[in-house]
């Protein structure tokens, strides 16, 4: 360990937590090994079973160790590499591991699920999708039985008896979304008895940085049904006809669109001549917002399919359909009649959670990932997490080239069919990945002109996505692949039964080619991972050029190259740069955004909690009846002449003030969300925009309390109790099904100094044009 | 207001917050009055008191809490810094490699902070040995007699000097990040306040001893008014509405209220006055580099420009800020590039058609209320000069009750505990279900 690496992890930067300290307790396991061997099943799990009983201090984590990789030989027919335990026993002392990719995270995150439940503690291993989770706890079942553990796993098709059942386990695998879905829907009980999950204690979380960083900008969203709100098929005809630059513009980084003057003045006479910035036709221009935003900037086979007759979201940094999103309030309708589809109920956001609060209600949290360095620093803010990684078990040998740089998409394209029929000729599988699923088709196409024949692997046909990702590492294979194929998935060299590995070792193992840089260099180092896996020879490079998305949406002037090859390759070293450039330029306004969603969310969580802690007073005590019966005495007298129990009228107080304290606080959400659309404005005054916010939210909260006694008082008085206990219809609760997310930036305007320097830099640059 | 502290002292967190900011402000306070090494305090003392305040350096002066004049540890104050940052910020928009930088945020902005660093420490090393050689010439003082640096003939005694001075200022800057980082506040502007403030006392004194009790007593009730009337004007705020049209929203129960673009009465804020009193302060400058002369443009400079309490000035002090202030509100409040973003983002003011038609409007509401404010600049910045005679003053600068002092102050403040307000509102929910 290097001076600059000490000195590094004495200041605790990011990323420098020093995991070889564990060493010791590796090799402490290590020593267990033979006598383990010894030991019959019964013997082992007996073993395990004493850890429970006993304080755990460091021969507890060896034994954990010991036990865990005899365990793992004798269920998986995989004996853990010292490296694996290492891994172990960073995360059982709450680090967090990079592992390389293939280097067997999921054992690891099992053997350190199993470390914690020794322990006495309740495990959530939680992963990006309900896939690898039912995917992990299939495969570790037997090896968590011989350590006597008892585990359980959910996705989106299980029943609420098997929830409990599954949370009731001592080790839990689900998907980020459900375990957020399963806190929100247990917020909206009526009932203690309807409880899902159970107190949360420890989360391992697999490919950390994808779950805790890249998902945590989108808020989990409660969503109930309301009205049912319709796309006008009208108002798409009418904006279908309008034309890119005449009629409207859209933004260089395409996240928005707008009207120019001669598209409104076309609008308006449309519509009958009207005047449509005006409060009285506010409704209509916002459904017209909404409409032209479907057809500028929403793109079929980008951002969303259609199958079976209704749009499916793409996830864009997963490649997958992202099954229970939607877009918010009106958007999604809007898309639908774009296509002519018929609309879907619409919801209004009942409750809504950012992944920090989710993971923040946990005690411990850990995790791996083969990525987790470039989110050092967001896990150390954001969740006080350090971390720190673990050497490869085999010298990784993958050749890395660098980009290739082209000048025209046009020409990269040409130029990556012709490196992929190359490298195919010699037999090499090969693996392309690309930006999106209309690429993926695209690129296919070009691929079969040529004479190779690539299968495609996208969020179309992901029903078949186990078979093909394990026949892409067969001799001559070429894989079409969008982000699908980068986390989780494991690509062996060589046939599914393992037989011509090495032959396919021999002519230089798998090539990745990607067709562009992501928006992040995390998701370029994830499909260069899927090469090179335990020692494996492969090779990667991706293939760029200056009209990629990510260099036109974040750069707005690209310096044109001054070097270009015969064939459209950009030498020029500065150029080649400012694709990195770009890239950075992108990462930061990520980061950016998921601070901000951070920032403004940190109030709601306080006050979300605050409501909880009241909820849960009510739902399993008697706060509702005391206040009732306080606040309207003659009327539960009244009741009580009519001839009802007792026990039957506070049930009827308890779901009167659940409903108006779920009630409120969806009014007080959606307040919230109206004033923190325009909030940014606030900057021009030189007012700081989040102590505003604040400033707002809590004098609007400040009432909430006794607004929510005064309903319940008011509804108490009228409801009508019958047989089936009060009657307070009109609350049907539906599924989660929305997602939203906000704009970019705090301050779009930027500070005034900032504002000041533009202006200056205008007047220092204008001179110089005129020059050129 | 009080309200606010004595909660905020009730929150742990956020007394631990102020209590290190308080911290840092008395070691700053004690740096300030610590002379450096190789200084004879004595001599300095009375060299300053013969002095009085006025001289070239008496904005300097004023913005290192008097620590200039004292030749301390921390002669240089936070100036060094903010000219620092000011300069890297201006060459953000002129180098390419910056302004690539600066857009990629965190580890970029951590660059442009580490060259802020290095920047600073160059100014520091520059304006030390200004200031050192100075001193040694005697010029720094005007024309005291007195020996203010004892061994100024051994080398190693300046160089000693120079060195302390730079990290007395490496330090300053230190202290402000910490302010900023761990305290309250933006460690910056704490550190600018405290030095002017600093002042107040020894300005009083001086005040009480020139003119008497009764005007000291008359000027302090004035300043409190001026001081009153300044915060009631800077919270002044002309709201326009403005509509979002982005999102369906079920039912609206509430007026949106909360959704509006603030343009301040004193839009501009202080530097207008900054502007025109450095510009008013070249004339001062040109006569004290070719030295008090007789011919009639250096008698009309004397007179009409470099006095302070002639009418002329005041006029020309005054019609300056008003110019500023417009021309200042007009590269800071582009109003096409405001009706620009607010089209971008779906919103609009009811009854006003996006583009054109929009920054037109906020045009026409931007001029109206920017003449009050520039008035109110204005009239708060001379203010001053009408109180020259009162406390033997040369300089207006030094007048704690107006123009750039107040203005920074009341600034300063009014943002200090709105952020600590902010802070407490975020933490004090004990006791809400009550």
């Amino acid at each position: 360990m290097g001076i600059r690496a000490r000195v590094r992890e004495l200041l605790e930067r990011p990323g420098s937590a020093n995991l070889q300290r564990y060493r010791p307790i590796v090799t402490r396991a290590g020593e267990r090994e033979r006598e383990l061997r010894e030991y019959s099943d019964a013997e082992l799990t007996a073993a395990a079973n004493r850890l429970r009983e006993g304080t755990f201090d460091k021969a507890g984590l060896a034994q954990v160790c010991a036990l865990g990789r005899e365990a793992a030989r004798r269920t998986l027919g995989e004996r853990p590499f010292e490296v694996q335990l290492l891994g172990v026993a960073a995360m059982l002392n709450g680090r967090v591991v990079e592992m390389a990719t293939g280097e067997g995270k999921t054992l690891v995150c099992a053997l350190a699920a199993a470390g914690y439940v020794l322990q006495g503690r309740r495990v959530h291993v939680v992963s990006v999708n309900d896939y690898l989770a039912r995917r992990d706890a299939e495969w570790m079942a037997e090896f968590y039985a011989l350590l006597g553990v008892s585990v359980g796993s959910i996705d989106q098709h299980s029943t609420d008896a098997e929830r409990r059942i599954a949370y009731r386990a001592e080790v839990t695998y689900a998907s980020v979304n459900e375990v957020g879905f399963d806190v929100l829907r247990d917020r909206m009980r009526t009932e203690a008895s309807e409880l899902v999950t159970a107190e949360p204690d420890v989360v391992l979380v697999d490919e950390i940085d994808s779950v805790l960083v890249d998902e945590a900008t989108v808020p989990l969203v409660l969503a109930g049904s309301a009205e049912r709100a319709h796309g006008d098929p009208q108002l798409a005809g009418l904006v279908r006809k309008l034309k890119s630059g005449t009629h409207y513009e859209v933004d260089a980084d395409e996240r928005n669109v707008n009207l120019t003057d001669t598209g409104l003045d076309h609008v308006e006479r449309e519509l009958g001549g009207i005047r449509l910035h005006t409060e009285e036709h506010a409704a209509l221009l916002t459904e017209l917002n909404l409409a032209l935003h479907a057809r500028a900037l929403l793109r079929r086979d980008v951002d969303y399919l259609v199958r079976k007759g209704k749009v499916e979201l793409v996830n864009r940094s997963r490649g997958r359909v992202a099954r229970l999103q939607r877009w918010p309030d009106g958007l999604q309708a809007a898309v639908e009649a774009k296509e002519g589809l018929a609309a879907s109920p619409t919801g209004e956001v009942l409750d809504s959670m950012i992944v920090q609060s989710l993971i923040g209600r946990y005690r411990t949290v850990s995790g791996c990932s083969g990525t987790a360095m470039g989110v050092a620093t967001e896990l150390a803010e954001f969740y006080k997490l350090s971390l720190g990684a673990v050497p490869t078990n085999l010298p990784c040998v993958r050749e890395d080239e660098p980009d290739r740089l082209y000048e025209t998409a046009e020409r990269k394209q040409a130029a990556l069919v012709e490196y992929v029929r190359e490298v195919h000729e010699t037999g090499r599988p090969v693996l392309i990945g690309t930006a999106s699923v209309a690429e993926s088709e695209q690129l296919a196409a070009q691929l079969d002109e040529v004479g190779v024949y690539g299968v495609i692997l996208n969020a179309k046909n992901d029903a078949q996505e186990a078979g093909i990702i394990a026949r892409a590492g067969e001799h001559g294979r070429v894989t079409i692949s969008t982000q699908m194929a980068g986390r989780g998935t494991d690509i062996r060299l060589g046939s599914a039964n393992g037989r011509g590995g090495e032959r396919i070792a021999r002519l230089g193992g798998l090539c990745v080619v990607g067709s562009g840089r992501y928006h992040t260099g995390r998701l370029d180092d994830q499909l260069r991972g899927r090469a090179g896996r335990q020692g494996d020879p492969g090779s990667s490079v991706l293939f760029t050029s200056l009209e990629d998305p990510v260099v036109t949406h974040n750069i707005a002037e690209p310096r044109p190259p001054a070097q270009v090859g015969e064939d459209g390759q950009v030498t020029d070293r500065r150029c080649v740069e400012l694709v990195r450039h770009a890239q950075r330029v992108s990462e930061a306004a990520h980061l950016e955004i998921h601070r901000n969603t951070w920032r403004y969310h940190q109030l709601i969580a306080k006050q979300r909690e605050l409501v909880l802690t009241e909820r849960d007073a009510v739902l399993r005590g008697e706060r509702a009846a005391e206040l009732l019966r306080e606040r309207c005495a003659d009327r539960y007298a009244a009741l009580r002449e009519e001839g009802h129990e007792r026990s039957a009228i506070d049930r009827a107080a308890r779901l009167v003030m659940l409903f108006h304290l779920d009630r409120r606080w969806t009014e007080h959400l959606a307040f919230l969300t109206d004033v923190r659309e325009g909030i940014h404005l606030r900057a021009l005054a030189r007012e700081t925009p989040i102590d505003e916010f604040h400033r707002i939210a809590v004098a609007e909260f400040a009432q909430f309390s006794a607004q929510v006694h005064e309903r319940s008082a008011s509804t108490f008085e009228e409801v009508k109790l019958t047989e089936n206990g009060v009657d307070l219809e009109g609350i049907g609760l539906r599924r989660p099904n929305s997602t939203w997310t906000y704009m970019v930036t705090d301050n779009p305007f930027g500070s005034e100094e900032e504002r000041a320097l533009a202006f200056l830099g205008r007047a220092l640059k204008s001179p110089k044009t005129d020059q050129d | 207001m009080l309200g606010a502290f004595r909660s905020a002292f009730a929150t742990p967190d956020l007394r631990k917050k102020i209590l290190f900011t308080i911290g840092i402000i008395v070691v700053y306070r004690i740096g300030s009055t610590l002379p450096a090494p190789g200084v004879s305090f004595k001599n300095v003392q009375s060299c300053a008191a013969q002095m009085g305040q006025g001289g070239i350096y008496g904005l300097i002066n004023l913005f290192s809490g008097g620590a200039l004049l004292k030749l301390s540890l921390f002669a240089l104050g936070i100036l060094p810094y903010i000219t620092a940052s000011i300069i890297i910020q201006l060459l953000t928009v002129v180098i390419p490699r910056f302004e690539q930088l600066k857009k990629e945020g965190q580890s970029g902005q951590g660059k442009l902070t580490q060259y802020t660093r290095y920047l600073t420490i160059a100014l520091a090393v520059l304006q030390s040995t200004g200031i050192v050689a100075l001193a040694v010439r005697g010029q720094l003082f005007g024309n005291c007699q007195q020996e203010v640096i004892p061994g100024k003939d051994n080398i190693f005694t300046l160089a000693v000097m120079v060195l302390t001075m730079t990290a007395g200022t490496a330090i300053i800057m230190w202290f402000g990040e910490l302010i900023t980082e761990r305290g309250i506040g933006n460690g910056m502007s704490i550190l600018m306040f405290i030095n002017i403030a600093a002042r107040l006392p020894n300005v009083g004194e001086q005040m009480l001893q020139n003119a008497g009790g009764l005007t000291f007593f008359v000027v302090i009730v004035v300043g409190l008014l001026i001081i009153a009337s300044v915060v009631f004007i800077e919270q002044g705020q002309r709201r326009i509405p403005v509509q979002y049209a982005k999102r369906v929203v079920g039912r609206r129960m509430y007026g949106g209220t909360s959704t509006y673009l603030p343009l301040k009465v004193n839009q501009a804020g202080v530097i207008p006055v900054i502007f025109a009193s450095s510009l008013l302060y070249l004339p001062q400058l040109l006569q004290q580099l070719v030295g008090n002369g007789n011919s009639w443009w250096q008698r009309a400079i004397q007179t009409y420009l470099v006095d302070q309490s002639n009418p002329v000035h005041i006029i020309i002090y005054f019609l300056l800020i008003i110019f500023f202030t417009y021309f200042y509100i007009q590269i800071t409040f582009n109003v096409n590039e405001r009706a620009e973003e607010m089209k971008k983002f779906g919103g609009f003011i009811p009854g006003i058609r996006p583009g054109r038609p929009t920054s037109e409007y906020l045009n026409h509401v931007l001029s109206r209320i920017t003449l009050p404010g520039s008035l109110y600049l204005g009239i708060i910045a001379v203010l001053p000069n009408f109180f020259l005679g009162l406390t033997g003053e040369q300089n207006s600068q030094n007048f704690p009750f107006g123009g750039t002092s107040v203005l920074i102050m009341v600034g300063v403040g009014l943002d200090t505990v709105k952020q600590i307000e902010s802070q407490l509102m975020q933490r004090n929910y004990e006791g809400f279900l009550r």
